[in-house]
């Protein structure tokens, strides 16, 4: 049952480091707009031109 | 298209590579209004107008937030993006489609807020700057808040739930002690963050709660949780009895995932805030001392102050009409779309609409104590006043909390007189058996189910108690126009005399119709697309008559028979009827009305087969609203009731006991779907609507709510079938596992086969039925169409 000393500590560990993760994720816009970023890939214009060139 | 100046517009979206919009959009556009004119951009260039609705971000950015009208779907948000970021000076834009808001940030040298409404309203939108207080967004902290708390609240379940699993399971295989303590402390740091962070919300709404002297649904939900984790803090520091982390964590996720979805509808909804904001515009032309003219912002109207509204303008505040008479729609007092002639003198109220123009103002009132504002207010006391009356349901689901707690404190009290020492583990045992299974799962699992169910037939519900009340509900009141009837006017029937065909009498009247702002012109002219042969000349428009022009050589007239028929006699029918006619006689004859929604007989019908009686209380004409009436087979109806009449008569209703459910678009039903049990505003009316009301019907499917109503009731028959099998199960089970005669891992095993019990039953909250889905998108065609020529 030692193993339990080290795959414990490590799941916790690996928890904390996965709520960092998501608080930083929603403090950076992540989870406001769950609609708009899927259309994202569907549009083929160069972000930056904001204009089509044909 | 309809025109070359259609086509003109189309070549042009097509040339600024913006043609997407259409591939990608997944509701149909919104036709704009003309914007009226004290809505133009222009006034936000001086400086005093727009200081309070843009912020100074320093180094010449500015930011400011507006609320963006007619976003229906995500295509909106492309194009408002795209439109938008493609203007120099542009630093970012971002677009929140639920929310209707863009926050935009621009360099000051380069463009001008006027410049970025201009470009707004040139692809569409209108936009209105809100006031940068705003920009603190309040809702955007309150989401990723709930998002964080529900997350912590996530992760520590599955821990907690890992470490209990192993103890349940070790126990039957004698687990070492230091193991099983190890286990424990560790259920107790994952259970921790759960209880002081993600379970905040209810220890405050619970502490709120307890200062008002009320009796809320989060003051047991608060005590349960405290106490549980206590006990077993207490146990773990023992190192004695059981430990309950796993449940408390649970509960707590479980609560939180429901209020997490009530939150992202509610936010959907809109607030009162967004919908005032709306309704008056924010500018206002007063006429200064010297008889010029001054744009202020109507914070600035102060009472007396003359001001000028322009034709389809918004009056700013409530005053006395001091030029000509107008027509004013007043469909906000009202709910009528047609328009009410005023004289000198009258009172004009703030929020309608100018259908002619330009008039002369004298300000009576302003700010909170207009018309509107009052309307506001009204919504905002009957919604208050409502908790109070409802005190009783909300007691219902608080009651089994509350028995829980009693038997747990008759427990510990009864174990106090025979074993002391094992008085404490006892009741928390009788505490935790019964909480996990039937409360924290069978109540939040079915409404949260239910909630998802119903979002996918276009049925947003903003506060999950109104599920109950929906179940329970005897009577029905409708609003009529806009809500059971279309809110534009359209033709009914047509009737030729004579020799002409249908078609070509249509055509005919069409064109004269279009040389005429009037609703019911309108109404005709929207009736035949296309355009008559012939010249039209000497176009005279008669007001309150008709109107009269020359085509192609022949002078027709086309208003009320009066007007239009001179010498002629006509059949009493088509007295009253909007006729055509030439010099040689009539022409055909035209009835104008309301056309029904296309599912209302429907979904009434299908209300009143399940014994609903079904009101119409409407703010129109009685011959009108007994036609509608008559038609839907509603006996009980009111005709000519102002909102605080709606009011009264709900009052009326409840006193007899009823539970009533409202249906209601318009700014005058807000304060009758505030005061009644459960309210249904319809998505595509106006913000203050949907602000007082329980659900949000989207896309204006009447059938919907019927529906709704069974997936209600049905919840509502799980939610006890649940709790009745959580009873059955711990009354069982308890007892034979305190006798000694269940092994721990058999008390795991059904306590976890009784968790899946009920969840699965939740699953079949609106299982059967998909079929409405694909119906929503396709609209029914209309009850009028003009016949081809035989």
């Amino acid at each position: 049952m030692n193993i339990l000393l080290l795959l414990i500590p490590l799941s916790l560990l690996f928890m904390a480091g996965a709520v960092w993760v998501f608080f930083w994720a929603v403090n950076h816009d992540q989870f406001d707009d769950l609609d708009t970023p899927a259309l994202m890939p569907l549009d083929d214009t160069d972000q930056r031109a904001g204009r089509r060139d044909e | 298209m309809c025109c070359l100046g259609c086509r003109a517009a189309a070549e042009w979206i097509e040339q600024l590579g913006l043609a997407d919009y259409y591939a990608l959009r997944t509701a149909p556009g919104q036709k704009p209004d003309a914007p009226a004119e004290n809505l133009s951009p222009d006034s936000w260039n001086r400086v005093d107008n727009a200081r309070h609705v843009v912020r100074d971000l320093g180094g010449g950015l500015r930011e400011t937030l507006l609320l963006v009208e007619g976003v229906r779907c995500t295509a909106c948000v492309w194009l408002i993006e795209r439109s938008l970021g493609a203007t120099p000076g542009v630093v970012s834009v971002q677009v929140n489609a639920a929310a209707r808001r863009a926050r935009v940030i621009w360099r000051d040298a380069a463009v001008t807020l006027p410049q970025l409404l201009q470009t707004l309203s040139r692809v569409g939108y209108g936009a209105l700057p809100l006031d940068s207080r705003g920009l603190d967004d309040l809702r955007r902290r309150e989401s990723r808040d709930a998002l964080k708390r529900l997350l912590v609240a996530g992760f520590g379940t599955m821990q907690a739930m890992m470490y209990a699993t192993a103890i349940y399971l070790g126990a039957a295989e004698t687990l070492d002690v230091s193991t099983r303590e190890l286990l424990r402390w560790l259920g107790l740091l994952v259970a921790t963050p759960v209880v002081l962070y993600s379970a905040r919300p209810f220890f405050a709404g619970a502490l709120r709660s307890l200062r008002a002297r009320r009796a809320g649904m989060d003051v047991p939900v608060a005590l349960a949780i405290a106490a549980v984790y206590a006990a077993s803090l207490i146990e773990s520091v023992r190192g004695t009895g059981e430990v309950y982390f796993d449940s408390v964590s649970m509960f707590v996720f479980f609560l939180l995932a429901g209020r997490y979805l009530e939150m992202r509808a509610r936010h959907r909804a809109g607030d009162l805030t967004d919908a005032l904001a709306r309704l008056t515009p924010p500018f206002a032309d007063r006429q200064r001392e010297d008889g010029t003219w001054q744009r202020v912002g109507i914070h600035e109207l102060r009472v007396g102050d003359c001001v000028r509204v322009a034709e389809g303008g918004i009056m700013p505040a409530d005053g006395v009409l001091l030029s000509g008479g107008c027509r004013v729609d007043e469909a906000l007092l009202s709910g009528e779309s047609a328009p009410v002639l005023k004289r000198p003198a009258d009172l004009l109220i703030a929020g309608s609409v100018l259908e002619d123009g330009p008039v002369l103002v004298r300000i009576e009132r302003v700010g909170a104590d207009t018309a509107l504002a009052g309307i506001a207010a009204l919504a905002g006391r009957a919604h208050a006043e409502r908790p109070r009356l409802q005190v009783a349901g909300e007691l219902a689901a608080g009651r089994f909390v509350g028995r829980v707690l009693a038997l747990t404190a008759l427990t510990a009290t009864v174990w106090g007189f025979v074993d002391p020492a094992r008085a404490f583990s006892a009741a928390v045992a009788v505490l935790v058996i019964s909480c996990p299974c039937a409360f924290a799962l069978a109540v939040p699992a079915a409404i949260t189910r239910a909630l998802g169910a119903l979002a996918r037939r276009g049925v947003l519900v903003v506060r999950p108690d109104a599920i109950q009340a929906l179940a329970e509900c005897t009577h029905a009141l409708f609003d009529k126009t806009g809500t059971l009837t279309e809110t534009t006017l359209s033709l009914a029937d047509l009737h030729a005399f004579g020799d002409v065909s249908r078609d070509e009498a249509l055509s005919l009247a069409a064109t004269l119709a279009r040389q005429s702002r009037h609703p019911v012109a309108r109404a005709i002219a929207a009736a035949h697309p296309g355009i008559s042969g012939g010249a039209v000349s000497e176009v005279n428009s008669h007001a309150g008559l008709g109107v009269s022009a020359t085509i192609a050589g022949r002078t027709l007239r086309l208003g009320r028979s009066d007007f239009a028929v001179t010498g002629f006699p006509l059949s009493r029918e088509h007295e009253d009827a909007v006729l055509l006619a030439g010099d040689t006689g009539p022409i055909a004859a035209f009835r104008i009305g309301e056309r029904l929604r296309s599912d209302a007989g429907a979904a009434i019908d299908a209300l009143q087969s399940r014994g609903v009686t079904v009101l119409i209380a409407s703010g129109d004409a009685s011959s009108r609203v007994a036609h509608i009436a008559a038609r839907l087979n509603v006996d009980t109806w009111r005709a000519r009731v102002l909102p605080a009449g709606k009011l009264a008569w709900l009052t009326e209703l409840r006193a007899a006991g009823a539970r009533v459910l409202a249906v209601g678009d318009g700014i005058n039903d807000a304060p009758v779907l505030a005061g009644a049990d459960v309210a249904i505003a319809l998505a595509e009316g106006s913000e203050l609507t949907q602000a007082s009301s329980d659900i949000v019907l989207e896309g204006g499917r009447l059938d919907a709510i019927p529906a709704a109503r069974d997936i209600a009731q049905r919840t509502i028959a799980i939610i006890r079938q649940n709790q009745r099998w959580a009873l059955f199960y711990n009354l069982s089970a308890v007892p034979l596992a305190a006798l000694g005669f269940v092994p721990p891992w058999l008390a795991a095993l059904g306590m976890s086969l009784s968790s899946l019990g009920v969840i699965l039953n939740a699953l079949r909250i609106g299982r059967e039925d998909l079929a409405p889905r694909t119906a929503a998108l396709v609209r029914a065609p209309a009850e009028f169409s003009p016949r081809p020529a035989a």
